[in-house]
């Protein structure tokens, strides 16, 4: 089996409010992988996401990302392996991780321009190509964020990520504040990408249901610890931690005769017992 | 089921903006006990007809109806005096963003105490009990601790039930909610639903529910009405418009959930990504 | 890349369009005065001392018969560039430690700020006679003190808009494709400040002047017999009676100018504002309340804004 694009072995991350943010947790993505990462707010899944970025600092285990040891980076060999691109993020609200005041083309060229010098045709030509990837228009490149539609602001974020060529993207909760016909475009989108490009992919989501269509593998995540993981169809077939059972029961689904509230109640129940 | 005439009354609809026909002629009813949803994208007009049955309309939107009507009276030629005795007592609603409704610096249990007071004319003593019975019917645990609690230490679930309470405590005929549960967790969203349906039972309270999110209006609402641009697209029963949607935009909508929502992986085939 | 909103914006309204005009005026004054000045401002003429105006001095003259209108005139430059001296001054020992305060760690930040609240608690008069008469009677120190003084304006309102940015979201996006931190504050975090600082300026240039002519109305600063806007205020105070049509002149050129200079500053954050409530509004659907009320963000966890219970 080929080494995983990254991993979490036994990590550990501090307090809050006396409970660990994340205790013990073990996570293997494996190259050209998609997962989805489950888990309601405050459940320590966005805290895995910036382990894996080298924006929070674990306080035991071991973190891997590219084969390389992340936790041991500092300052400048952390902005190395950042610039190499290994990694890449998506935020959630696009409005707010696009500068007002910059072009999206700059945005988009700024994990190039870090590089260093670079020759202004070859960097056109790389916007624009990554532009066209995600479905915009290239001559959107001299816009500034508040002049797009939030599905085209998406799509910007994703560029921005993408341009590196990355072999992990981690996507959180990308199409929660999209209407449903952004939604579909931009998780087309991803799916055919990785296709082309054949990255891993990790979704974070509090909402089983919009990461389902497009993962191989779920991994559950409550009050900091990992409670599930396997591949998808066998998770949501055969759930083994009531709050997986939950997860699923609370899905909205069109035919309401899934909907099962005593069911529900009970598994509330169950949870709150099992607590952190 | 349905009463001969219907509790809430729209007709001919429209609200514009010096630039803009936001809302351009919806029609729509709810009858006593009745749960209609309204889906629909952001610039369907979804929140603004809502802001219609409620007299809240922004003041630099212009607002004209053929029929706006709830339980024969007439709601378009109300003052802003009469308007406040309907609602809450009446129609009442609850939004999107709970914190922003709730005053930061008093506890949830003082500003429910305020509207049983001031309301409802109980005495302090009597609204402080009432509180406590009223969250714990809302299905929160120790409600006597809720009670003493600041809007930000509640999570968002709890509080937009505090809201629900709040929107409920006069016992109102309609209750409107505006994507009530579009900001929660999906466990949340699905107790806070739970706690809708409960109402509806123990109340014979008739909902008006929006959201953009087809899969949540199917499960709460008896009848659907599709929204885009403005206009009404598509109108009736759920299960028969589930089955067997006309308009191009809400099988759009079925099938983008079918795509990519649970009932997917009811399907034997799983797509790789 | 529009850092600064446009000019139309900004002289949207009756009194912003006032207070250009007004300065132009005065920046004419600055560039022409000595130039435009009938007479020469420091010949003397007992012969025609304390005259009011007439034809041949048109504001008249003073005690020592030299033409007021030169005087003006040729002091215009002098109070000008002693008051954007202060400002300049300011600027650089306000903005650049309230930026590096932001990235250079703990305890740069706790000194820097304690400096500021020192600085702000020192009496400007005080403090810029106190510096004269340490370093000399000059243009110069006075100036340099005054702009020391003044630059815990500029360093808290560069502060606060470099935290703000410095937390933002973007910056944490630039962080991740390996940015460092001048290429972060290049990039990004000037952009931002300018602004702010820009408002800052204008309403401080207005106060430097107001202390500009507070000094030389009492000798400081400007040696006699050089005229300046201040020291024509002060000077023939004891021949008032005779003369009480005396200080209108430079007064009214005083109070115009501070007046102007606090009117665009205002103009400037006025139309800085209205440009970001467009953009917000840009992104709000037509369900959404429109620009001129306030909106919340509905995707971030943000606190109460408006407190309104519903019922």
């Amino acid at each position: 089996m080929s080494d995983p694009i990254a991993e979490l072995r036994n990590a550990s991350v501090g307090y809050h409010r006396g409970t660990p943010v994340l205790h013990d947790v073990s996570l293997r993505i494996e190259q050209g992988e998609s997962v989805g990462l489950i888990g309601e707010t405050g459940s320590g899944k966005t805290t895995i996401a910036r382990t894996l970025l080298g924006l929070t600092k674990i306080v035991g285990g071991e973190v891997t990302v590219g084969g390389r040891d992340i936790a041991r980076l500092r300052g400048r060999s952390l902005r190395s392996f950042r610039r190499d691109g290994v990694v890449q993020y998506v935020f959630q609200d696009p409005l707010r991780s696009l500068d007002p005041d910059i072009p999206v083309g700059d945005s988009v060229a700024e994990g190039l321009d870090v590089r260093g010098r670079i020759d202004r045709r070859v960097r056109s030509a790389r916007i624009d190509e990554t532009l066209r990837a995600v479905g915009l228009d290239p001559a959107l490149a001299s816009r500034l964020p508040g002049d797009l539609s939030g599905g085209q602001r998406q799509r910007v974020a994703i560029a921005r990520a993408l341009i590196l060529e990355p072999r992990l993207l981690i996507l959180d909760e990308p199409v929660s504040a999209l209407d449903a016909a952004n939604r579909v475009h931009v998780l087309d989108l991803l799916r055919l990408s990785s296709t082309e490009r054949s990255f891993a992919k990790l979704f974070i989501s509090h909402d089983l249901g919009s990461v389902a269509g497009v993962t191989d593998r779920v991994v559950v995540v409550y009050h900091g610890r990992i409670v599930e993981d396997g591949p998808t169809h066998q998770v949501i077939a055969d759930p083994q931690h009531p709050y997986t059972r939950l997860l699923i029961e609370s899905a909205p689904t069109l035919d309401a005769a899934g909907a099962d509230r005593a069911r529900r109640a009970q598994l509330r129940e169950v949870v709150a017992q099992s607590g952190p | 089921m349905n009463a001969p005439a219907p509790l809430l009354e729209i007709a001919g609809l429209r609200v514009s903006s010096s630039s803009a026909a936001l809302v351009r002629g919806v029609d729509l009813s709810v009858h006593r006990g009745e749960s209609v949803g309204i889906v629909g994208e952001s610039g369907s007009g979804k929140s603004l007809t809502c802001r219609a049955a409620l007299g809240i309309v922004p003041s630099a939107l212009h607002v004209s109806a053929d029929r706006l009507v709830f339980d024969g009276q007439d709601l378009a030629t109300l003052g802003e005096r009469q308007w406040r005795s309907v609602r809450g007592s009446r129609i009442s609603a609850v939004f999107q963003d709970p914190a922003s409704y709730l005053n930061p610096s008093l506890t949830v249990g003082r500003q429910l105490a305020e509207v049983l007071r001031v309301k409802l004319g109980r005495r302090r003593a009597a609204a402080r009990r009432d509180v406590v019975d009223l969250l714990d019917s809302l299905g929160l645990r120790d409600p006597a601790r809720v009670a003493t609690r600041y809007p930000h230490e509640l999570s968002g679930g709890m509080l937009q039930r505090v809201l629900i309470a709040l929107a409920i405590v006069e016992r109102p005929d309609l209750l409107i909610a505006d994507e009530p549960t579009t900001a929660l967790d999906a466990t949340v969203q699905a107790e806070v639903l739970d706690v809708l349906a409960d109402l509806r039972r123990a109340h014979g309270l008739a909902l008006l529910f929006v959201s953009h999110d087809l899969a949540v209006v199917a499960q709460v609402c008896e009848r659907i009405v599709v929204m885009r641009h403005g206009l009404v697209v598509e109108e009736g029963r759920t299960a028969d418009v589930l089955a067997a949607p006309s308009h191009p935009y809400t099988r759009s909508l079925l099938e983008a959930h079918r795509e990519y929502g649970l009932d997917r992986l009811r399907a034997p085939e799983v797509v790789h990504v | 890349m529009t850092v600064l909103p446009s000019t139309r914006l900004v002289l949207r309204s009756a009194s912003a369009r006032a207070a250009a005009g007004i300065l132009i005026v005065v920046a004419l004054l600055a560039v022409l005065g000595p130039v435009l000045a009938p007479h020469d401002p420091l010949a003397q003429n007992t012969a025609t001392i304390l005259q009011g105006p007439s034809a041949e001095h048109w504001l008249g003259t003073d005690a020592l018969g030299r033409d007021v209108l030169s005087r003006l005139l040729a002091g215009s430059p002098v109070s000008l560039a002693a008051a954007l001296l202060a400002v300049a001054v300011g600027l650089v020992l306000g903005v650049v430690p309230g930026l590096l305060s932001v990235y250079l760690g703990r305890a740069f930040e706790w000194v820097s700020l304690r400096l500021m609240d020192t600085l702000i608690a020192l009496p400007f008069l005080v403090f810029a006679i106190a510096m004269t008469a340490l370093l000399g009677n000059g243009v110069l120190q006075a100036m340099v003190a005054v702009g020391i003084l003044i630059s815990p304006a500029f360093y808290r309102v560069t502060r606060a808009a470099a935290l703000t940015v410095a937390r933002s979201q973007y910056v944490e996006a630039a962080t991740l494709v390996g940015a460092s931190t001048p290429w972060i504050v290049s990039r990004h975090v000037w952009r931002h400040v300018l602004p702010a600082v820009a408002v800052t300026t204008a309403g401080v240039t207005g106060a430097s002047l107001v202390i500009v002519s507070s000094l030389t109305f009492l000798g400081i600063g400007v040696v006699p017999p050089d005229p300046t806007w201040g020291g024509l205020l002060a000077t023939d105070l004891q021949y008032l009676y005779q003369r009480p049509w005396g200080p209108v002149a430079p007064a009214l050129l005083i109070v115009a100018t501070v007046w102007a200079l606090n009117a665009l500053a205002d103009a400037l954050r006025d139309a800085q504002t209205a440009r970001s409530n467009r953009a917000v509004a840009d992104h709000d659907d037509a369900d959404s309340v429109p620009a001129d009320a306030s909106y919340p963000p509905a995707s971030s966890p943000s606190p109460v804004t408006s407190p309104e219970v519903v019922r």
